[in-house]
């Protein structure tokens, strides 16, 4: 049985977090469709909430401190990716910017990765597609069709064709079938070469 | 006189766009503004990531942001966009917290090709913080920032274009100032 890795990035800032569990049914929706297809995965979480600290200081200071520079690597090293940020403001979080900021140029080129957001209302919806995917489009990413925004009355549990759980499953079966048939990421993630964020806004 | 709110959202401690944001204040002060400037990279880090407006430093700022007629936003061009530490502040102001202001977004980019930053990118947040009026924004090419001494100039083509962007900002204040008074 092949294995494929995944790193699930998630980005809220409240506990319990809306953010979470978005990430967390997309990733056991991606494990499903990836078993149907006899494939396993090894899911490795990453929340930036808690290496909000280690973030900062890298933005700051250009030193990948504390948990961060495992976490980048967990993300640059990983088959695939899982991507959710609350929205703020009509776009991606300041924290959520923060680490693609901090990530070296290239360090994303043609990754799977599956987009996802919450927010309180549907009224921001378009922020996935016009904030997020431009941003993916840019790091050159394989990014998913179809990306998943749940708003807090999406939680309902409905299982109807526009439902949140259709639309993860729907997402999860697009994801699976990318990363079935990319290569495996190269290398074992660890980036020896990691250039700290001074050096990347020395080179400007 | 019409009060402005510069902020610059860099990470860098040696930063071009703060160093353009503190020379457009310049040029807003001998038009009659009071000007004041704030580097984002200077607030409490932990504050700003964790959205917390009791800190007393980022609480000011958030009472200058509501206290200016017009608001510059000055960003970096960080992978195509502006900086996620210039976003960490944007995300803790109120919600309308730009309504009934003018604003003005600025950017500095190493690529022309990322013009579109300006537009795409900036201008969609600060209507979200409903901006009353987000006028006709700015790039600024980084080579175009050149030191001198503690300030910077701009280069030669770059200058007129800026200028005439920041007063028609200006303007905009100035005719906007009867308004305001009323209220
Ligand atoms: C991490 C990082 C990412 C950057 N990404 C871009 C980019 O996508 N497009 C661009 O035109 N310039 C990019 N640049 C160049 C900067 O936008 C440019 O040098 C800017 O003037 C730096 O401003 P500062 O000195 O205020 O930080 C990037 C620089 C850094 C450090």
């Amino acid at each position: 049985m092949t294995t494929r890795s995944l790193a699930v990035l998630s980005a809220g800032l409240s506990v319990p977090s809306s953010t979470r569990v978005l990430a967390d049914r997309l990733a056991a929706a991606t494990a499903r469709a990836l078993a149907e297809r006899g494939v396993e995965v090894e899911t490795h979480h990453v929340e930036l909430r808690e290496l909000a600290h280690d973030v900062t200081n890298s933005v700051l200071t250009g030193f990948p401190t504390g948990g961060l520079r495992e976490a980048v690597n967990r993300v640059v090293g990983a088959d695939g990716l899982i991507a959710v940020t609350p929205i703020f403001t009509a776009s991606y979080s300041g924290l959520f910017k923060s680490f693609v900021d901090v990530l070296e140029p290239g360090a994303l080129t043609g990754k799977p990765v599956l987009l996802g957001a919450t927010a309180g209302s549907a009224r921001h919806s378009l922020a996935v597609d016009h904030a997020m995917r431009p941003l993916f489009a840019h790091l050159r990413t394989l990014t998913v069709p179809t990306a998943v925004f749940a708003a807090s009355e999406d939680w309902d549990n409905s299982t109807d064709e526009r439902s949140l759980l259709h639309r993860i499953d729907r997402a999860a079966a697009e994801f699976a079938g990318l990363l079935d048939r990319s290569a495996p990421a190269s290398g074992t993630g660890e980036l020896d070469d990691f250039v700290p964020f001074d050096q990347l806004i020395a080179r400007g | 006189m019409p009060s402005i709110l510069v902020l610059s959202g860099s990470p860098s401690a040696t930063s071009r766009t703060a160093a353009l944001a503190e020379h457009l204040a310049l040029r807003l002060r001998e038009r009659d503004h009071r000007v004041r400037t704030i580097r984002v990279r200077e607030l409490p880090p932990a504050a700003l990531l964790s959205g917390d407006t009791r800190d007393p430093a980022v609480a000011e700022v958030v009472e200058a942001v509501a206290a200016a007629d017009g608001v510059v936003v000055a960003s970096p061009v960080y992978k195509a966009a502006y900086s996620g530490l210039l976003k960490s502040l944007l995300d803790l102001l109120p919600q309308f917290a730009l309504a009934g202001k003018a604003v003005l977004p600025v950017v500095t980019g190493g690529s022309p090709a990322h013009v579109l930053a300006v537009d795409y990118a900036l201008r969609p947040v600060l209507s979200a913080l409903g901006a009353h009026h987000v006028v006709q924004g700015w790039f600024v090419l980084d080579s175009h920032i050149v030191a001198v001494g503690d300030a910077v100039e701009l280069a030669e083509g770059a200058r007129r274009p800026l200028y005439e962007v920041v007063d028609g900002f200006s303007d905009v204040l100035h005719a906007r100032r009867p308004l305001i008074d009323a209220s």
